[in-house]
């Protein structure tokens, strides 16, 4: 593969994290779909896996890596063109907590800005997910300390969605954790 | 864009079904083409394999 474009997120500890955890939970038989994707790397190893992946982005650049290497790829924002069901929901969002003149004016904004809170994808994501769920289906999705954990898991609440924290690494005075979400069968919603 | 996708693939705006046109494709995929939505009588492109399904206000570069 050519070398990752500056502006398309080039994977990290936070990567190798969702990528490791979802090794872990995912087997052959799943439609898998990843949201952001960046370079692809996690949807690159989960079809060499065996599972069916189908990945999103929004930044072109990120899209037409993806691509390159092999992965299934739209480009859109977060789940909007898409329907169905899956049995497994990826996603590495945009968690850093950014101040508006903090922004950077570029495609990997998309890959890092969380908004003022570090939430604000999360939120649009988390609201729209269990759609897109099978009824055993899983997400996972990877947040920070600085993203606020217990925002989150309310987040998920809110969404009629249990948790577990799968993963977690301490990295540079922050934490990163691997949030599993599924929807709550006993609770009607 | 491989062809099974046309399963997990729907209007952005409405949800609906959208129709493919192939104007490009080999063996494995789509290559060149539209999905059109006719609700919205919006066309989204697959260019260079990819198909954009940003609404049409979003998706300049």
């Amino acid at each position: 593969m050519p070398i990752i474009p500056p502006q398309v997120y080039s994977p990290a500890e936070d990567t190798v994290l969702l990528l490791n955890a979802s090794l872990r939970i995912v087997s052959p038989s799943d439609r898998v779909l990843e949201i952001g994707t960046g370079s692809g790397a996690i949807a690159a190893a989960l079809m060499d896996f065996g599972a069916t992946v189908a990945a999103t982005d929004i930044n072109p650049l990120a899209a037409s890596y993806a691509y390159r290497r092999g992965v299934p790829v739209i480009r859109c924002n977060l789940f909007e063109g898409i329907r169905g069901s899956f049995d497994l929901i990826l996603f590495n969002p945009p968690y850093l907590p950014t101040a508006p003149d903090e922004r950077i004016d570029d495609w990997l904004e998309y890959a890092l800005d969380g908004g003022e809170d570090g939430r604000e994808t999360i939120r649009r994501f988390l609201a729209a997910a269990p759609a897109f769920l099978s009824s055993n289906g899983k997400i996972l999705l990877l947040i920070s300390s600085l993203t606020g954990i217990p925002e989150v898991l309310e987040l998920f609440a809110d969404a009629g969605m249990i948790t577990f924290a799968v993963a977690e690494e301490s990295i540079e005075g922050e934490k990163l954790v691997v949030l599993l979400g599924m929807k709550d069968l006993c609770r009607a919603l | 864009m491989k062809r099974w996708l046309m399963d997990i693939l729907c209007c952005p705006v409405c949800k609906g079904d959208i129709v493919l046109t192939v104007t490009e494709e080999n063996e494995e995929e789509i290559i060149e083409g539209t999905l059109r939505c006719d609700a919205c009588q919006v066309n989204y492109p697959i260019h260079e394999g990819i198909p954009n399904l940003l609404p049409p206000e979003s998706a300049s570069e």
